[in-house]
């Protein structure tokens, strides 16, 4: 079967039918969403609308958690205090937006959606704020991946597309027991090859240049084709500035630039 | 013997630069003078604010300032190479001394000073001859940033939109700005060349409260958008509760290291 995963949506509607409409083209009726359904753009409704409309599974992003847990899920994850104030305004203005129903459908939202040994997180298996990037210690992905008891990990929250295969994973094991300390048992466990899936982003391009992306996974083959879609983006710049958001926002879509900035410390996971 | 250069050029060919080269290489006193610029047609000068003259003054503690009145009638040092700095959009039609603008004459004169040599970006050999631009068009922009100090990450965000045109097709951008552990830098971009300078201040203030030196943003361009340009400063300059929470533990750092006896 072949199958389509997009992620990070952030209420941007044009990009998300532009990449619905491709998904369309190719007759691929499975799609899985990974998250973010809002934050940042100016639609959030029609998004999560066109979401339910479609009945696309998704599993919940960090700033669907953070509409409805109110921020206090991970503020502390800004890279500085301009994106940290821009941040808030989009948060707060997003909230307002939001109708009880659309925020009860994000509230519900699972944190991982699995399909056989097909896994599909927003970030981690650990948490929706955890980058996976793909330089990331083999060592670590690995954990990710075969802790979560999947072969294909699909993840989000980067807004950069890759897939990563893991080969030659090995794990030693070495067990000393109090009672026989010169005899220490030894297992050593070869493990098949592991993949990561990083669907890019739909709403927010950062992968250099202003094209959504996503992904087409067929499950025979097990080949992985990463979407480009054009979009009109001047359509979602428009409404970003009409609607009230920072004008900035749209400057920097425009230009492929993520609407506030990247955390810079990739591997922060916040612990409250 | 002393001697009187008038620089001038359009705004970033290298002006201050040129000066910062001429100044670190000659063995006697220096002065320095930046003249206000006149606006051509369609073309704003930027107010400097004194920019140049504390970037001059950090890198070159011994420079004199030209435009103290105090200093204006004293007798000139021997060997003092007095550097004159004029933002001029337009070529001189006359060559040497002639080609000065009338208009800065009266500045000239109000300062007793005589320059003995014009040397113009674009004109003459004894400059370098890159990065000179011509401008149609020009608006300029200033912002005095006295006491502000930035939350470091910020700066580099605004920076990066401010120069990329987030806020207006920006040509020219200078300034002086303070990070809350005492540092300040000064900052420095012009269209025409690639990436921008972030030059430490060699001058360190100490990590507590505001710092009282000079600070001021510059921008020249086109279609720039200082209502936009504000909102994103307020958003980017650090509170006294924050900056007090910043500075606290640098002031500790630098507390003796040798514990206090108990009584």
């Amino acid at each position: 079967m072949t199958h389509a995963v997009i992620s990070c949506l952030h209420a941007n509607l044009a990009a998300l039918e532009a990449v619905l409409d491709d998904i369309d083209q190719r007759g691929i009726t499975t799609i899985t969403c990974l998250g973010d359904l809002v934050g940042y753009g100016p639609q959030p409704n029609e998004v999560v609308n066109l979401v339910r409309e479609r009945a696309i599974p998704s599993c919940q992003g960090c700033w669907d958690e953070d509409i409805i847990e109110g921020l206090n899920s991970c503020e502390c994850s800004y890279p500085s205090q301009l994106a940290e104030r821009r941040g808030h305004q989009a948060h707060q203005w997003t909230a307002e937006q939001l109708s009880e129903e659309n925020k009860a459908f994000l509230a519900s939202l699972p944190m991982s959606l699995r399909r056989d040994r097909l896994l599909f997180v927003h970030g981690s298996p650990n948490s929706q704020h955890e980058y996976l990037l793909p330089d990331m210690d083999a060592f670590a992905a690995l954990e990710r991946v075969q802790t979560a008891d999947a072969d294909t990990l699909f993840c989000g929250h980067t807004h950069r597309p890759y897939v990563r295969e893991l080969r030659d994973g090995v794990i030693r094991v070495r067990v000393q027991a109090p009672t026989d300390p010169q005899s220490p048992a030894e297992r050593e466990m070869a493990l098949p090859v592991r993949r990561i899936v990083n669907a890019g982003s739909v709403g927010e391009p950062r992968h250099g240049n202003t094209h959504a992306t996503y992904v087409i996974h067929d499950e025979a083959t097990g080949n992985v084709e990463i979407r480009e879609v054009p979009y009109d983006v001047e359509r979602t710049c428009r409404a970003i500035v009409e609607v009230g958001l920072p004008p900035v926002f749209a400057w920097r879509l425009r230009h492929g630039f993520e609407y506030a900035e990247r955390a810079d410390d990739a591997s922060h996971v916040c612990e409250r | 013997m002393s001697q009187t250069l008038l620089i001038s050029g359009p705004p970033g060919c290298g002006k201050t630069t040129w000066i910062l080269n001429q100044i670190q290489s000659h063995p006697g006193p220096c002065g320095f003078l930046r003249l206000v610029g006149y606006p051509d047609e369609g073309l704003l000068q930027a107010r400097d604010g004194g920019i140049d003259l504390v970037w001059l003054q950090d890198q070159c503690p011994g420079l004199l300032d030209l435009a103290d009145p105090d200093k204006a009638l004293a007798p000139r040092a021997a060997k003092l190479l007095a550097l004159i700095e004029l933002p001029q959009f337009q070529p001189p039609t006359d060559s040497g001394l002639a080609g000065v603008d009338r208009r800065a004459i009266p500045q000239l004169e109000a300062l007793h000073l005589s320059p003995d040599a014009h040397l113009h970006f674009g004109r003459d050999a004894a400059l370098p001859h890159q990065d000179t631009l011509d401008f149609s068009s020009l608006q300029a922009w200033g912002r005095n940033l006295a006491g502000a100090v930035w939350d470091p990450a910020s700066l580099s965000s605004f920076w990066f939109e401010l120069v990329n045109g987030a806020y207006g097709d920006v040509y020219r951008a200078k300034a002086l700005m303070n990070l809350p552990d005492g540092r300040a830098f000064f900052c420095n971009w012009m269209v025409s060349r690639e990436g921008s300078q972030f030059l430490p201040l060699q001058t360190l203030a100490s990590p507590d409260g505001r710092p009282q030196r000079l600070s001021r943003l510059v921008v020249q361009g086109k279609d720039l958008d200082p209502a936009a340009i504000e909102v994103t400063l307020a958003d980017c300059l650090l509170s006294d509760a924050v900056l007090e929470l910043q500075q606290a533990p640098l002031r500790q750092r630098k507390a003796p290291l040798h514990p206090s006896p108990v009584a």
